[in-house]
């Protein structure tokens, strides 16, 4: 009987650890090395992008904008929480509210768009979560602000272009909290393993690759004493960084609270 | 041998040096339609430095220089639309110049 016990609770919490995948915010958009300006669409989604087992309910996010510089020119803020637009996404388990927006960019250089959601209270984990989340956007191959920090209260700097990386390449980063580097911080790395519906609004149900195991689902890498990581890059495609718990804000309505820096890269084949 | 050796090692830093010269500055243009009449180019560097000063010229279809200017200091040029058939040239001196044809340039 006490062995029958002992299995029952060995499977029970088997079973409660297995959909402990990352949670990512994704601030998606299909090519971010634009050849010219343009409307540029975002998908905005809260969820697992390699395995897509749950999509998280978005609360009304805080803040949206873009940080734009062209060469050694200003750097130019404009707001663009107006232009949110609440969507539903549809996952393989379920579907939740999510965000979209359209956005014309036009001058050549950086475009870097920052996103705050609102805090979402995580019931296993008890806790707040945040996920202060950079996508950067170029057009025409004029460098600007793209390794400026964004003035975030935590976010991660590329030391790489985030938008022109070939897969093999390395991509390297530095955590940063109140502007300062974060020594040896966790950094759970998920790259989106499925097509994106644009028109939809959903992720395709198949996906591109297999996980030999859990550990590969949501691989954690850890930055050094600077707050530097490096992850070498190996397929194209989409790959999101999120420096755990890094955020100044420890506690949110008398609970714990979680925020997160987030960057997303994409890797290109060379053909 | 050593001469030999010392040939390759020549060429192949000259090779590195001018590989490095030839794509460090890459001139880089792009013109829109303000749709008011105006055209407005801007332009800059593969290395993010400034393109102010740099010669703007649109010409005909025979080449002719109907417009000619410089880049503002926040490397913009606006002129006047000259009809259809013209094509824009970024030019920062031989080997470093863009030409973007009117055709290509849109709303």
């Amino acid at each position: 009987m006490k062995k029958l016990m002992f299995i029952v609770v060995g499977l029970a919490v088997l079973s409660l650890s297995i959909p402990a995948y990352a949670h990512f915010q994704m601030l998606y958009t299909p090519e971010i090395a634009l050849e010219k300006g343009g409307t540029v669409d975002f998908k905005i989604v809260w969820t697992h992008p390699f395995a897509d087992e749950h999509t998280m309910e978005m609360t009304t996010p805080k803040a949206f904008y873009v940080l734009s510089q062209r060469g050694e020119g200003k750097v130019k803020k404009t707001d663009l929480k107006g232009k949110l637009k609440p969507i539903t996404w549809t996952g393989k388990a379920n579907a939740a509210r999510a965000y979209e927006a359209s956005v014309k960019v036009r001058s050549m250089g950086d475009h870097v768009f920052c996103f705050v959601p609102g805090p979402y209270y995580d019931k296993h984990e008890e806790a707040w979560m945040q996920q202060i989340t950079k996508t950067i956007v170029n057009v025409g191959g004029i460098p600007g602000n793209w390794a400026e920090p964004a003035g975030l209260e935590t976010e991660i700097v590329p030391l790489d272009k985030p938008y022109a990386l070939w897969t093999g390449n390395v991509f390297r980063g530095v955590v940063l909290s109140e502007g300062k580097p974060v020594p040896n911080c966790d950094i759970e790395v998920e790259y989106i393993n499925h097509d994106i519906l644009m028109d939809k609004n959903a992720f395709a149900r198949s996906n591109y690759f297999e996980a030999p195991q859990d550990a590969f689902v949501t691989m954690t890498i850890k930055a050094n004493a600077n707050g530097e990581f490096s992850f070498g890059i190996p397929v194209a495609g989409w790959w999101g960084f999120a420096a755990l718990g890094v955020g100044p804000e420890k506690e949110h309505k008398g609970e714990k609270f979680n925020a997160d820096a987030v960057i997303w890269i994409k890797a290109v084949d060379m053909k | 041998m050593k001469g030999k050796f010392l040939g390759f090692a020549l060429g192949l830093a000259l090779a590195v040096f001018m590989a490095t010269y030839a794509f460090a500055h890459t001139p880089l243009c792009s013109c829109y339609d303000n749709g008011d009449g105006t055209i407005t180019c801007e332009g800059g560097f593969s290395d993010g430095s400034s393109a102010a000063g740099v010669v703007m010229r649109a010409v005909d279809s025979s080449g002719k220089v109907i417009i000619e200017g410089k880049m503002n200091e926040d490397s913009e040029f606006t002129f006047k639309k000259p009809g259809d058939d013209y094509t824009v040239i970024f030019d920062a001196g031989p080997g470093h110049a863009v030409e973007v044809p009117g055709s290509e340039i849109t709303e």
